[in-house]
């Protein structure tokens, strides 16, 4: 069976909505794990607008104002809900950029919708139906991340809980899976699987890396691979990279151990988006993999 | 599909007059998982699934032999198979009877195509139930 391939749109009123799906230009997803502070928030988007600008890679705002799944109580745990909407909100207005954020509680999701233009649901909540039934009822498309411990023909639940509370606009992200404790590996084969649910896939470097707190009270990770595995997944036809970036990582207020030194982002990127297009030249030139098991 | 017609039927008794009913077989939809189909078939003890769409419009089947014989050459996790689409596992080209066919020739084309059960479906591509074997022999040992 061929499944029918879809593509989703992200964006509504002032923003213009950007395509991700087949055939379509890679398109990024990036910016502070946490918002720290309005200032902050404007100077990320500002530099990171600059740099997709230059490459012409569309581009959506991420930044997330409730950390709830922090491994330590006195770890930073988000500006809050409204204050943290208010920031996001007049980032896409300043940058005509969409946005979007993860949320924990399904309250939450009567609010979220309203200013950003893609709500995640986060890897480790992506089976909660009531969280799942959630995002669904913001009308917006969904960013469901695949849980560390699930696997990719798991997603498969997810999507139909989604899809039976009115949601058909679905981007689905391989963010590393668990391997014994404290430890991700990366299945490449998750994108492939999870595509072939007819939604764009994803690829989130920064999480990929991971060492889920393996230091204690928080994680660590080794963001020496991002740049290899960014190149191996946008060869395998991702439609969306994620990553996040920070322009001073070690004083980042979450994620300090994964987040990507901005200085660093141009380079990756423009190797992303080269691959890409090879990639896109390849399935025009022969065709989409046709080897089968039997 | 091949859709076998009753060509030479003298007798009264039809497919109609003895197949199991859709109440009493196993049939998933066609967005059904793998997993479905194998409960279907275990909770109704026969070894063959018929798919249709939500307007019970006959799609397909899978047949637990086809089970068998992928068991041998899949090499995926079973828990990956489980959550395949019935879709892609489905015969593409099954034999299925008019339910006006004789019970006769039904049978013999039982014998000649070597299966145990023939969907039977409506002039319009509905499910309408099974003609099974067992049904069959039933009919023949009683007459």
């Amino acid at each position: 069976m061929t499944t029918h391939k879809k593509i989703i749109s992200v964006g509504y009123d002032s923003v213009n909505p950007i395509k991700i799906g087949p055939r379509l230009p890679l398109v990024f997803i990036g910016g502070p794990c946490a918002i720290e502070t309005y200032d902050h928030s404007m100077f990320m988007a500002e530099n990171i607008q600059k740099i997709c600008e230059d490459l012409k890679i569309q581009w959506i705002f991420k930044s997330c104002y409730d950390k709830d799944c922090r491994s330590s109580p006195n770890s930073f745990h988000g500006v809050g809900l409204d204050h943290g909407l208010n920031i996001l909100s007049k980032i896409r207005k300043e940058f005509g950029v969409p946005v979007v954020s993860d949320f924990s509680d399904v309250n939450d999701g009567n609010y979220i919708g309203e200013v950003c233009d893609l709500v995640q649901v986060p890897a480790y909540l992506c089976r909660q139906t009531s969280i799942l039934k959630a995002a669904a009822k913001t009308k917006r498309p969904i960013h469901l991340k695949k849980g560390q411990f699930m696997s990719p023909w798991n997603m498969k639940n997810s999507v139909k809980k989604l899809e039976a509370n009115g949601c058909d606009q679905i981007l689905l992200t391989e963010r590393g899976t668990f391997f014994g404790y404290n430890m991700l590996i990366n299945d490449f084969t998750s994108l492939p699987i999870m595509n072939k649910t007819g939604y764009p896939v994803c690829y989130d470097a920064t999480h990929s890396i991971q060492l889920p707190t393996s230091m204690g009270s928080i994680s660590g990770g080794q963001r020496e691979f991002i740049p290899a595995l960014v190149r191996a997944a946008v060869a395998l036809g991702i439609n969306a990279l994620f990553m996040e970036v920070h322009d001073n990582p070690s004083k980042a207020l979450s994620d300090s151990n994964t987040v990507l030194d901005i200085k660093y982002l141009k380079l990756i990127l423009s190797q992303a988006i080269e691959i890409h297009n090879v990639y896109l030249d390849l399935m025009e030139r022969y065709g989409e993999d046709n080897v089968h098991q039997k | 599909m091949v859709k076998i017609m009753s060509i030479k039927n003298n007798k009264s008794i039809k497919v109609k007059d003895v197949m199991l009913p859709i109440s009493e077989i196993p049939v998933v939809y066609s967005d059904a998982i793998l997993k479905d189909a194998l409960e279907k078939m275990s909770a109704y003890k026969i070894g063959i699934v018929c798919v249709v769409d939500q307007k019970n419009k006959f799609v397909g089947l899978i047949t637990d032999g086809d089970i068998r014989r992928m068991l041998l050459t899949v090499q995926k996790p079973l828990s990956a198979l489980f959550m395949e689409d019935v879709l892609d596992h489905i015969s593409t080209s099954p034999t299925y009877v008019d339910p006006e066919l004789s019970i006769d020739n039904a049978t013999k084309l039982i014998g000649k195509k070597l299966v145990w059960d023939l969907p039977v479906v409506s002039k319009n591509m509905s499910l309408l139930g099974l003609f099974h074997l067992h049904k069959a022999l039933e009919f023949y040992l009683k007459n």
